[in-house]
Formats: C-alpha cells, sequence, structure tokens
C-alpha cells in the first residue's frame, strides 16, 4: 500500500510535517521525493533521449553516413515492405527467440533450483556453470566453436562412434540455426545468477511453515517458491526477450559477419549492422530499428498485461 | 562511502591523462596527423619503424597512428567519418573507396602530382583508385591472387604438380582427384572459395568480360556465373574438392587455414600472405599462376592491392598528409621499414631496389607480381558503391548452390537480379 | 549428473589453458588437450608483445570496471527505489521510456553518442565508457532491482514510516541492506559485461596507452597477419582470471539475502 494518494491515513513524517494535510501538498512532497531519487537518471537521458530521437529523424531520411541527411518520409518503410531480406531476418530472429528463450530459462531456473540446495562444492558448481557465459565473444571462442562444431570436431567425432555422419554444424544452412539455439542454452549463467539471487530473497521461514504442515517438494515448489519467484522470473522473461530480439553477437561471430551459411542466419540486427555499417545505409538501418522497437515493446507490452495474472508482488 | 572515494581517486592517479581531456594536439608549430589502418602487432611494429624514420627526417610534423583488426576498423573509421571526425590519411579498402569518395569524403591526387609522385608506378597499379580522371588513393602494396600448392603432401602421394604456367582448369581439376584418391580421401587436392570476389573475378576477365565495367555496371553475363558454379559442383562431385559444408572459413588466416593442417592439398591465397601461408603449411609451398590464363580469351590475373592510402578530403593538414603518403609509396627506407607486410612496394622502382634486402621466399613473391606487371593485362575497374551488398549476395547464394538448394542456372540468374538491383543499374 | 553438465561446462576454458600451453604452429593441428610440445613462453612473450605490457592494459580495464560498478550501484539503485517504492507523477511514463531505452538496437545510436561525446569533448578520455554508468542510463540494472525491490513486503516500508523515517532513510536503512543479492548480481554482471566490452572502447579510445584488455586482445590477430595464436590464448586466459575471481568472490554476496538476516 505504498500508493501515495489512497494512504488514508498518511503517518511518519509526512503526518507530522502537514498538520493541514491537503492531499494535493503531500503529493508534491511525495513527487519530489520520487524526483530526486530518479534525478540521476534524468541527467543520464541527455545521453540516451538525444542519441534516441536522433534516430527516430534519421528513420525518416536517406543518410549515408558521409553526407547531410535528406527527409524521405515514409520511403524507408516502404521500402521495408519489399525486402526479402529483411523478411528472412525477421523469421530468424523469431525463430531463435521463440525457441531459445523458454528453454534457457527453464533450463536456468532448474539448474538454480538444483543449487540452491546446499550440494557440497556448491560455490564451484555455480562458477563452472557460469564459466560459458564469462567467455564472451572473443576471438579464442569463435575458434573453440569452429573446433567442436566444425565438419570433423568433436561433436561429429562423437557422432561417428554410433555410425552417424555428422554434417556441418555451423557451414550447413539447414543446422547452423540450432547449433546456435544450442550454444545461446549453453549461456543459461546470466538468468541462472539471478533466479539464485531470487532463491535467496525468498524468506526460508515460509519452508519451514510448510514443511512442519507436511507440504511435499513439488507443493512447496508451486505455492512458494513459484509465487515468490514470479517478479524475478518475469524480468528474466522480460530481460530474455529483449536481448534475443536484439541478438547480433552469437550471429555475428559464427557467421564472421555475413549471417550465413546463405542466410540462415541472418538475425535482424545483423541485417541493421550490415545495411548501416557496411552498405552505408544509415536511414534504413534507423527505420528498421524503430521498427524492432515497436515489435519488442508490443511484446512486453503483452507480457506486462499477461503479468497480472501470474506475477505476485507483496504490495 | 569514504571507501568508494578513496577508490575512485586511486582509479584517477593511475591513470591521469585518460580523464584529462582527449584534445592533446601539440604546440607550437608541430602539426600531429592521425593516421589509421588495420593489421596486428607485428605490422605495426614495422609501420612505426617507417613513421620514425618519416619523423625524423619532418621535425615538424608528428604522426599518431591507431590500428585495429579489418572487421572493427571498417565500423569505426564510419564511425568518424560521419561525426566528422575523420582521420588525416588512413587505409581505404578496396571495395570501400568508391563509397567514400562518390560522396566527397576523400582527396583526389591528380592535381596534387607535385607533393605525391606517382611515376614509378605501372599502369595497373596507378589506375586500381582511379574513378574517372580521379584518383582516391595509392595502393599501400601490391599483391595478386596466386595458387599454392603444399609439395610435402603432393611428394608424399607421389602427384606431379602441373606447370603452374601453363595450367589449364582441367589440369587443375586433374590434379585435385589425384590428390584424394592417393590419400584415400585424408587429404583433398583443393579448396577456393567461390564466393571470394577476387576468386571470380579472375575467371569473369579469362571469359573476356568485365566483372565491374568502367561505368560502374555489373558487367559479367548469366552463362559465366553458369560456368563458375558448374565448375565447382564439378569438382566436388569428383572429390577434387571437399564436399558440402566441409570448408568453414570464419576467422580464416594462415595458421587455421585447412591448408595448414593438411586436410587440403592446394587453395588460391593473395600473394602477400605467402610467406606466412608457407611457415603455416611447414615450410614447402609452391606458388603457381591461376589455371585457364594462357588457354582463356584474354588474361584473368590482375594487379591487385590489399588496400589503399587515402586521404581525408576535411583532412586540416592536407599538405603534411600528401607528404607523410609520399613518404610511403617513394622513400626506400620507408619500404625497408615495412617490408613486405602490405605486399609488394607499389612503386616498381622501389620494388626493385627494395628485392636484395627480402628473404628469398619475398623475392619470389616479389617477381611474381613484378613479373605480372610487365606483362600485358587488360584494366580492371574500381568496385562500384554497393559492392559490398554483391559481395554478401555472392556468399548466401553460391552457399545455396554447394548444398544443391539451386542449380547453378538459378542461382547465376538470382545472383545477377540482386547484383543489379543493388547497384541500381 | 552435475558433474557431466559440469564438465561439459569446463571444455572451453580447459582447452584455453591447453592452447596457450602450446607453440603458435601446433594450436590448430594438435587436437589433444594435453599438448605434446611444451610452449610456456607464451606467457612471458605475451606479456610483451604488444606496445605496451599487459600491465597497462589491466590496470585501464580495472580502473574502468571498478568505477563502472560504483557508478551503476549508486545510480541504479538510487532510480529503482524511485520506480520500485515511491508513487510520483508520471512514475508509469517515465518507466515505460526507460523500459523503451532498452528496446532500440545500438548500431542506430552509434553515431548520434559519438557526436555528443565529440561536442563535450570527450574523445580518447575515460568519459564516454564512465559517466553514463554514474547517470543510471543502464536500464537492465534499473529494472533487475525494480523488481527485486517489488518482491520485498510492503510491511517493511510502513513500519519504517511509523518509525518516522523519510524515503531516504528507508532506502538506505531498510531496503539496501535486503537488497544485497540484488546488488551482488548487478556488481558480477556490471564486472563482466565492462570487462569484455569491446565496440565501446574501440570507438572512444585512439591511444593506445588507454587500451582495455578486449582491444589488445584483438591486436594479437589479423587475418592478413602472422597472428600469434599461442600468446592470444595465454593472454585470453589471464585475462579471465579477474572475471572469474570477481564472481567467485562475489557469490558470497549472493546469498546474504533475507535467508541468512532474517526478517525482523
Amino acid at each position: 500500500m505504498t500508493s501515495g494518494t489512497t494512504t488514508g491515513l498518511p503517518a511518519g513524517v509526512v503526518a507530522r510535517d502537514v498538520p493541514a494535510a491537503p492531499r494535493r501538498r503531500a503529493k508534491r512532497r511525495k513527487d519530489r521525493a520520487g524526483y530526486l531519487f530518479l534525478l540521476p537518471w534524468f541527467i543520464g537521458m541527455l545521453f540516451t533521449v538525444i542519441p534516441f530521437f536522433a534516430s527516430l529523424y534519421l528513420a525518416f531520411t536517406d543518410y549515408n553516413l558521409l553526407n547531410a541527411p535528406q527527409w524521405i518520409g515514409l520511403g524507408n518503410f516502404r521500402e521495408m515492405l519489399d525486402d526479402p531480406l529483411l523478411r528472412q531476418s525477421l523469421k530468424v530472429t523469431f525463430i531463435y527467440t521463440f525457441v531459445s528463450v523458454p528453454l534457457s530459462l527453464v533450463v536456468a531456473l532448474g539448474v538454480a533450483m538444483m543449487l540452491n540446495q546446499g550440494i557440497k562444492g556448491l560455490p564451484v558448481y555455480r562458477a563452472v556453470f557460469y564459466l560459458p557465459s564469462l567467455l564472451g565473444g572473443s576471438v579464442a571462442i569463435v575458434l573453440l566453436w569452429k573446433y567442436i562444431f566444425g565438419f570433423d570436431g568433436i561433436v561429429n567425432g562423437f557422432l561417428g562412434w554410433f555410425g552417424i555422419d555428422g554434417p556441418g554444424w555451423t557451414t550447413d544452412p539447414d543446422y547452423a540455426l540450432t547449433t546456435l539455439i544450442i550454444l545461446h542454452i549453453w549461456t543459461f549463467g546470466s538468468p541462472m545468477v539471478i533466479f539464485l539471487a531470487g532463491l535467496r530473497q525468498i524468506p526460508t521461514m515460509y519452508y519451514e511453515a510448510a514443511a512442519v504442515d507436511g507440504a511435499s517438494r513439488w507443493r512447496q515448489f508451486r505455492s512458494i517458491t513459484l509465487p515468490l519467484l514470479s517478479p524475478i522470473i518475469f524480468f528474466n522473461l522480460i530481460q530474455s526477450l529483449i536481448s534475443s530480439f536484439q541478438t547480433f553477437t552469437q550471429g555475428f561471430i559464427m557467421s564472421g559477419g555475413t549471417g550465413g551459411p546463405a542466410d540462415s542466419t541472418i538475425f535482424y540486427n545483423l541485417y541493421l549492422y550490415q545495411q548501416g555499417f557496411s552498405q552505408f545505409h544509415m536511414g534504413y538501418a534507423s527505420a528498421m530499428a524503430w521498427v524492432l522497437l515497436v515489435i519488442i515493446a508490443a511484446f512486453t507490452a503483452l507480457n506486462f498485461l499477461a503479468a497480472k495474472y501470474w506475477v505476485f508482488y507483496d504490495n | 562511502m569514504a571507501g568508494l572515494a578513496g577508490l575512485a581517486g586511486l582509479g584517477l592517479s593511475a591513470c591521469g591523462r585518460g580523464f584529462g581531456g582527449g584534445d592533446d594536439e601539440p604546440e607550437g608549430g608541430t602539426v600531429q596527423l592521425n593516421m589509421v589502418w588495420w593489421g596486428d602487432a607485428k605490422r605495426a611494429e614495422k609501420t612505426q619503424a617507417a613513421l620514425d624514420i618519416f619523423q625524423r627526417k619532418n621535425p615538424g610534423i608528428t604522426v599518431k597512428t591507431e590500428y585495429q583488426d579489418s572487421g572493427p576498423y571498417k565500423d569505426k573509421l564510419a564511425t568518424r567519418f560521419a561525426a566528422g571526425d575523420a582521420p588525416d590519411l588512413m587505409a581505404m579498402r578496396m571495395d570501400s573507396v568508391r563509397e567514400y569518395a562518390d560522396r566527397g569524403a576523400l582527396l583526389d591526387l591528380t592535381p596534387h602530382s607535385g607533393a605525391v609522385d606517382l611515376s614509378g608506378l605501372s599502369e595497373g597499379a596507378r589506375t586500381l583508385a582511379a574513378v574517372g580522371d580521379k584518383t582516391y588513393g595509392v595502393p599501400a602494396g601490391l599483391n595478386a591472387i596466386g595458387f599454392v600448392i603444399n609439395k610435402t603432401l603432393t611428394d608424399k602421394f607421389g602427384v606431379q604438380i602441373p606447370d603452374g604456367n601453363t595450367w589449364s582448369w582441367a589440369d587443375l581439376s586433374t590434379f585435385s582427384q589425384a590428390v584424394t584418391k592417393a590419400s584415400g580421401k585424408k587429404v583433398y587436392g583443393t579448396h577456393f572459395d567461390a564466393a571470394t570476389l577476387a576468386n571470380l573475378i579472375v575467371f569473369v576477365r579469362q571469359q573476356g568480360e568485365d566483372f565491374y565495367t568502367a561505368d560502374g555496371a555489373l558487367g559479367v553475363t548469366e552463362a559465366t556465373m553458369v560456368a563458375w558454379f558448374d565448375l565447382f559442383n564439378q569438382m566436388r562431385a569428383s572429390g577434387a574438392m571437399p564436399p558440402a559444408g566441409f570448408i568453414e572459413d570464419v576467422g580464416a588466416s594462415a595458421a587455421a587455414s585447412y591448408l595448414a593442417k593438411g586436410s587440403i592439398a592446394s587453395q588460391i591465397i593473395p600473394t602477400n600472405n605467402f610467406l606466412v601461408y608457407k611457415e603455416a603449411a611447414g615450410g614447402n609451398l609452391a606458388l603457381l599462376r591461376i589455371p585457364g590464363e594462357t588457354q582463356a580469351r584474354r588474361r584473368g590475373q590482375s594487379v591487385d592491392c590489399p588496400h589503399l592510402w587515402s586521404v581525408a578530403s576535411a583532412s586540416k593538414h592536407q599538405a603534411e598528409a600528401l607528404k607523410l603518403l609520399n613518404f610511403l609509396v617513394n622513400d626506400i627506407d620507408a619500404s625497408k621499414a615495412t617490408g613486405t607486410t602490405r605486399g609488394v612496394p607499389a612503386s616498381s622502382k622501389i620494388a626493385e631496389e627494395l628485392k636484395p634486402s627480402l628473404t628469398p621466399d619475398d623475392q619470389l613473391a616479389t617477381d611474381y607480381l613484378i613479373g605480372l606487371q610487365g606483362e600485358k593485362l587488360p584494366r580492371s575497374y574500381t568496385y562500384p558503391p554497393g559492392s559490398s551488398k554483391i559481395q554478401s549476395s555472392l556468399e548466401s547464394i553460391a552457399t545455396e548452390v554447394e548444398f544443391k538448394r539451386q542449380t547453378p542456372q538459378q542461382a547465376a540468374k538470382a545472383f545477377l537480379d540482386a547484383g543489379r538491383k543493388a547497384l541500381g543499374k | 549428473m552435475l558433474c557431466v553438465l559440469g564438465a561439459v561446462m569446463m571444455y572451453p576454458l580447459l582447452w584455453m589453458v591447453s592452447s596457450s600451453l602450446k607453440p603458435s604452429r601446433d594450436v590448430f593441428t594438435d587436437l589433444s588437450l594435453w599438448p605434446s610440445n611444451w610452449d610456456l613462453g607464451n606467457y612471458p612473450d605475451g606479456w610483451t608483445a604488444l606496445e605496451h605490457p599487459f600491465t597497462v592494459y589491466f590496470v585501464n580495464s580495472l580502473v574502468i570496471v571498478v568505477l563502472s560498478i560504483i557508478g551503476n550501484l549508486v545510480s541504479c539503485s538510487l532510480a529503482a527505489y524511485g520506480f520500485a517504492r515511491l508513487n510520483f507523477t508520471g512514475r508509469k511514463l517515465f518507466f515505460a521510456l526507460m523500459l523503451g531505452t532498452m528496446m532500440l538496437p545500438g548500431h542506430v545510436l552509434l553515431v548520434p553518442q559519438y557526436i555528443v561525446f565529440a561536442k563535450l569533448d570527450w574523445i580518447n578520455t575515460y568519459y564516454p565508457l564512465l559517466v553514463p554508468n554514474f547517470l543510471a542510463t543502464n536500464a537492465f540494472y534499473i529494472f533487475l532491482m525494480v523488481q527485486f525491490m517489488r518482491s520485498l513486503p510492503s510491511e517493511l516500508d510502513d513500519a519504517a514510516r511509523m518509525d518516522g523515517c523519510g524515503p531516504f532513510r528507508t532506502f538506505w536503512s531498510v531496503i539496501m541492506p535486503l537488497c544485497m543479492p540484488a546488488f551482488a548480481t548487478t556488481a558480477i554482471f556490471t564486472f563482466i559485461s565492462v570487462w569484455n566490452e569491446f565496440f565501446g572502447p574501440l570507438i572512444y579510445l585512439t591511444d593506445s596507452e588507454l587500451y582495455t584488455v578486449p582491444l589488445a586482445l584483438r591486436q594479437f590477430i589479423d587475418s592478413e597477419g602472422q597472428s600469434q595464436w599461442g600468446q592470444m590464448f595465454a593472454m585470453s586466459f589471464l585475462s579471465l582470471a579477474p572475471v572469474i575471481g570477481f564472481f567467485i568472490a562475489g557469490q558470497k554476496y549472493l546469498v546474504k539475502g533475507i535467508a541468512t538476516t532474517g526478517l525482523k
């Protein structure tokens, strides 16, 4: 019940300082406190909002980076309707997002739950599971992937024991995206760490009480863990969704920036980058960026609406 | 909070300069040039050695360089130009020179022939960055593509290496099949990339066509593209080349190449990389010309360059930048310091002068280039704006052919359609 | 099962260590994890192979990382508290705007951002990399902390108010101590992302003495050159050490939530 306007009996400082207690003045006070906490953020907006709206302007221009932008109205958006590679990039991005986000969240939650049960050597396991996420997109890792997923790599060597001739996991257009999804799931470390932190936030007394009542493990998970963890699950979901729609590095590294083989890993953001920096169509790239923003915003809004039914806040 | 403030203070003292403000233009009449290029630490050492000589000879000028590897380099350069913060002298990719030049971002060197002397360059080298009657850069070095064969492997399997001056595409195929067969498919005879423009361009020129025409259109015919894709399909089918999906080119470098690993016996390389490949492949590498040169309608090979040196039209220190450019092109000390890291010196005069001081392997590659320049080769034209789109279409379409998702006929048509659209002609 | 999974996860690190102990030539030909030729020289040689010794790059990276962590923790926690526990006019709008800034691909922001920083004369300094972190520009961390703070029971604020605490006291003495896991997560994530960041330093730094570790690592490799693979792996491995170390140290605080401090 922190919502100020509905507080029936203002308590504490607010009440003492404003004896007349007109609601408006209390409200202004609340506003001032809120804005004070957000002050750094408001100043920071200068760095985010100027470029943000600059790119919106560029979306309506023909801009080649070297000459001044020329206003062309909806020209870029019209061009997008007739761009087969743009459609392909949307398809790749949607498949990747809708397969890898749920899978990696389930894996991350599962492993976090396992690790939360005081097993021996816990810190070591946590570090080990987090390792792949630490490696980032360095040159060394590209080589490693080639080495593991190459035509004569480790995976195919392993399949060879069972008499299976494996494909070129990164070179065959039918398999490259699958390989990227597998790699993405393998780096479940970030959501896992957040889940772990969230699990630690759940007061142990709830579980103690449930144990006294004789509730089963599954029951405890359903009635305590899930609801109390739901804000964190929600965060991970939104966050994974936003970052997955914007996937760039994975695709860039694997294909050397081409989105190959045969455009099978041409993520939306990778295509946007090609347009902007390789082909000097920064106006078109900006238009693409704003379309992506609308898509992501729509999915995020949908999730915020759905959240009313499953995310449990204690206030 | 005291702890945090203390930490911050520590940070500040650790690198005071970084926080002190960006503009460190020196005072008192000296000019600071900003020169950027791509490469690795080894090339940096050699480049710096040349620049040290330049600064010694020109006390009023200091040169601040910066380098990255080629991918990030390209992004940073574009960003700097867009923000009006262009470097004075820069390495320029052959396929982007017109993206910049056509928009007025690069200095035309033609009126500055007094400052930058290009008389020592062969016709082929001088026209590499020519657009109409303007010149937007000087080759930082010259190279060409050449065919290398791992002699250790051919000796091991007892396969004869064909005569590199007269061999045909059919000879290449026969040779490669022999290697594959003799090794029991442990080693494939050859592989080169169907989607590398440099490779395709030689083939197209051999058919009597220009890949890019003088007015920046696509000159290659559908029939030639079909023949190109067919060549690869046949070589894969006969075992001369490894099967579809075998080769992973990303992050390719000499040490990581299939040639060095010994899973293929021959490939096409840029000649300025000959030394590096030779070392990576165990030291026994033969350098041949591209097949088909003597059977073709006309010569396909051309003199090329790893990159150009260009001057920004917005440079505030043009005179000094041109002076540095002239030093890099025409001063033998500069070439002695840099060696052949960017290919054979663009000036034939300097190349001849440099040759005696090179290692025998370096001399081999240098002779290959000097020889090529002495021959009568048809002229090639600069990549028009939009060529990076053509490159990426080719990559995608070549893979479609490789995996039999498109026939060579379909692919040729798709490629030409995409190419014409990208060039707007 | 955890052990098998652990082995799969460990593999890249082991491979990196093994490659760092091989001569460059063997990195791609000797495929076993146990090097057949040992080359310990990659470490000392790699450390000094570039223009400056790696000490310089490590110090630079550490300075940027430490300041970024401080900046993110302070500015994002303030903003998050505002969004999560205070009610003020325009809260929902600002929150949506904040989320919106996460949704636009960074590539189209690059040029305008560069222009802003160039106008401030901040090119070739650490300011473009640091100042935004002190101004809560990282929506990810704000959102993360908001979610953590919202999951705390609301009785806490009410109780604090009863005790006469203003919003700042409530934030400092009640909410902050309970959000340690969120802060630890933020610190760890900031460490990793800033430590690995390549593009920002690439664009904004020009003097090699200001370079960070990822920029330096890329200087070992170029497709046209005689790349020093063994040295690159050796330095890559060393550059992982601080991240792993920080993670292991930081985990301690991941577990110091309500579970251990208790709910009074």
